[in-house]
């Protein structure tokens, strides 16, 4: 009984971070929402320390990662507020096409996504867009229920805003073809998009956290520091509990999918629906405990706001995923 | 990451699963709060003792089994799914006997130890008075040297089982002229002493669960000190330490109330209603995100991490769960909530509505929310002090 992470893991995790803090700080960020253009360099830095082909089989060139191995660099793009495609290519993509693709697209597109030469984007059920679309040279696609490989040129993105700049959300418009036809289905690329939305949400909440405590604990009212209030420190104490226990919820969803347990997908809401519901919870209280400032566009507070307002959503609601517990329970329970 | 138990903790499961079906008693035991009840559940921790399954986390030097914690976790599961009755021994299981192993002399140990395993001596806590709850440091009970003695005088509040248990653990004010946390000392007291009265308190519930103690001129022989004279504070914040990192409230116990829950809904024809739905399925998430949170304590604790403040965030998560819990199960029931009638849709609707009322009492004891939010933040999270 051992429910933690190896110390390759955790290795992995500070590489990750060294990497995200380097490639992508805040300033960086802020470039993306100002309108300047994508450039490849925190992908490639990434693919170069292995991070693109961390869930790519070995014989394809990726170091052979399940979803525990990528859990926390999930948690670290959210506290980054990476804005490149991890979670699309890396969580859902290269899984998916190691379970639904041909031989064809497997032996192609794994080894594209382990040498950093292709950013996945990925369009289920009705969604009705598609995140970082414009800059993707492989679409996965869900249509008329049947699951298909997009390369670039089979399909075109046309960016709308999102309130979250660094966000490129996309309506698309697709070719789906026999020959872009995949071999299976997409239902554990659901479980792996929401678990994986989870896991970067939680991060995105550490992240708010962080900066409130260290707000809080400089910013004085009254001769003291607002941090010294029972009413604001009782506030962050229930985010901190809220948000820790929702890694603990997303790392056990995550070890269920990577061993196939039969609870996963009950697993994947719970981790959702929890991660939904603590990330809003530490949303509020890092807005109000900022006070004003926080409400600046100059401010960084409001780059992780958005981006867990974002994640909330994205890969299903905390109604939705309750939902789907609610309908699993009530199928199953004996009462 | 590997959640399996391993072979040897299987078989411990399935030996502990065997041998509480066998002996659990069928029929409910009368409520500890007189002294009938007390006995049964006294004899009841004699037959637990001598199944091996009383103190088994002790080191075997002290007459346990030198149990891991993760046996600990699975037997208290397996207790709480075999519905065995409440424990009326965990405070000198949990706390007394591993503060003694600390603190104690051998002749304290060898005096004391064995006759807590075998619920010979029970043993009552006294920290709490009635002007130091929260603030125990405030605590005003004085013990006066005199001799070969000790004299006490003073009271004690909510102590669990106080008018039936053998002895009591108690911090009292030795040097009155000390700063707060100073002066204070760790006394075992027998609760047959003269001077020792104790009046139970009847709870809003109905029962006497716990009792208030006066000590007037009780002499306590000065062997029965545990650790230094006025260093009894750092004695009871080890115990305090034992009490965060005994097996939390098991999970099992939030994922049973949710399936009562369901079976409730259904009967009142609710479920098919989406938020009655939307909300069990929330607590569920709630019971299964504390699961997770106990299995990474477990682990930490298996590995001999000791929790400290973390322990703070435990007790939060459960107690207001249990409680969110119990407080839908009121919205489930709707009329029937008030009553303890066996037309109830809920199974057992006496068992339901104690648990109910008792979990109100859970953000309360063992340290309030409201203290705990402030351990979490200042221990935690580093914020100032008020």
């Amino acid at each position: 009984m051992e429910f933690d992470f190896t110390p390759e893991q955790l290795a992995l995790r500070d590489l990750a971070r060294d990497l995200f803090d380097k490639e992508s700080p805040p300033s960086r960020l802020r470039e993306l929402w100002d309108g300047a253009e994508r450039t490849s360099l925190c992908w490639r830095a990434m693919s170069g320390v292995g991070l693109t082909g961390l869930t790519v089989a070995e014989e394809f060139g990726g170091m052979g990662g399940d979803d525990v191995d990528l859990a926390l660099v999930l948690e670290e793009a959210g506290r980054a507020a990476l804005a490149e495609p991890l979670l699309e290519t890396v969580a859902v993509g290269a899984p998916l096409i190691a379970v639904a693709g041909t031989d064809e697209q497997r032996s192609a597109w794994l080894t594209a996504i382990a040498a950093g030469d292709a950013r996945v984007a990925v369009l289920l059920g009705d969604a009705p867009f598609a995140a970082g679309a414009d800059d993707a040279d492989l679409l996965l696609a869900e249509r008329d229920g049947e699951l298909h490989a997009l390369p670039r040129g089979a399909f075109t993105a046309t960016p709308v805003v999102s309130e979250d700049r660094a966000r490129a959300m996309c309506a698309v418009t697709l070719e789906a073809t026999p020959s872009t036809r995949m071999a299976g289905d997409a239902s554990g690329a659901r479980l792996r998009g929401a678990v994986g939305a989870a896991g970067m949400l939680n991060g995105v909440s550490m992240r708010l956290l962080e900066m409130t405590l260290a707000h809080v604990k400089t910013r004085q009212q009254f001769g003291r520091p607002v941090g010294s209030f029972q009413a604001v420190k009782h506030r962050l104490a229930d985010a901190h509990v809220a948000v820790e226990s929702s890694r603990a919820a997303t790392w056990y969803a995550a070890y269920a999918l990577a061993t196939g347990a039969s609870d996963a997908a009950v697993s994947t809401s719970i981790a959702k629906s929890y991660a939904s519901d603590a990330a809003a919870l530490a949303n509020r209280a890092a807005l109000q405990a900022h006070g004003g400032i926080g409400f600046t566009w100059e401010h960084d507070l409001h780059i992780w706001l958005k981006r867990g307002k974002a994640l909330e959503q994205a890969w299903g609601s905390a109604t939705e995923h309750r939902r789907r517990i609610a309908d699993a329970l009530f199928e199953g329970a004996d009462g | 990451m590997d959640l399996r138990y391993s072979d040897h903790e299987e078989a411990f499961r399935t030996e502990a699963r065997d041998w509480l079906r066998a002996n659990v008693p069928a029929e409910r035991l009368p409520v500890a709060d007189t002294r009938e009840g007390f006995e049964a559940h006294r004899a009841w921790e004699r037959t637990l003792h001598a199944a091996g399954y009383a103190g088994m986390h002790w080191p075997e030097a002290y007459g346990g089994k030198g149990a891991s914690v993760v046996q600990q976790a699975i037997f208290v599961e397996e207790y709480l799914l075999a519905g065995g009755p409440e424990r009326i021994n965990t405070l000198g299981l949990n706390l007394m006997g591993p503060t003694l192993m600390v603190y104690g002399t051998e002749e304290q140990k060898h005096r004391w130890l064995p006759r807590i395993l075998s619920a010979d001596d029970v043993w009552s806590q006294g920290f709490s008075e009635p002007d130091a709850g929260s603030d125990l440091a405030g605590l005003k009970t004085r013990a006066v040297r005199d001799g070969e003695a000790f004299v006490v005088n003073g009271q004690k509040i909510w102590t669990s089982y106080g008018a039936f248990t053998d002895w009591i653990f108690a911090v009292v004010r030795t040097d009155p002229e000390a700063l707060r946390h100073a002066g204070i000392t760790f006394l075992a007291i027998d609760m047959r002493s003269e001077g020792v009265e104790a009046r139970p308190i009847v709870q809003l519930d109905g029962h006497a669960g716990f009792a208030e103690v006066f000590f007037t001129d009780v002499r306590v022989p000065a062997d029965q000190v545990i650790g230094e004279v006025n260093d009894g504070w750092s004695v009871a914040m080890t115990t305090l330490g034992f009490e965060r990192d005994a097996p939390a409230a098991s999970p099992a116990r939030y994922l049973r109330a949710v399936n009562d829950l369901i079976g409730a809904a259904r009967a009142r024809g609710m479920d098919g209603d989406p938020v009655v739905r939307d909300r069990i399925a929330e607590l569920y998430a709630g019971a299964q995100a504390y699961r997770a949170h106990a299995l990474r304590t477990l682990t930490r604790l298996s590995r001999g991490e000791r929790l400290g403040a973390e322990a703070s965030m435990t007790k939060l998560l459960w107690s207001e769960l249990e409680q969110r819990t119990y407080e839908f199960g009121r919205d489930v029931l709707g009329p029937y909530a008030e009553v303890l009638s066996p037309e109830s849709p809920m199974r057992d609707a006496r068992l339901w509505n104690a648990y109910y009322w008792f979990a109100r009492a859970a953000t309360i004891y063992a340290g309030t929310s409201e203290i705990q939010r402030n351990i979490i933040s200042e221990r935690v999270l580093g914020l100032p002090k008020g």
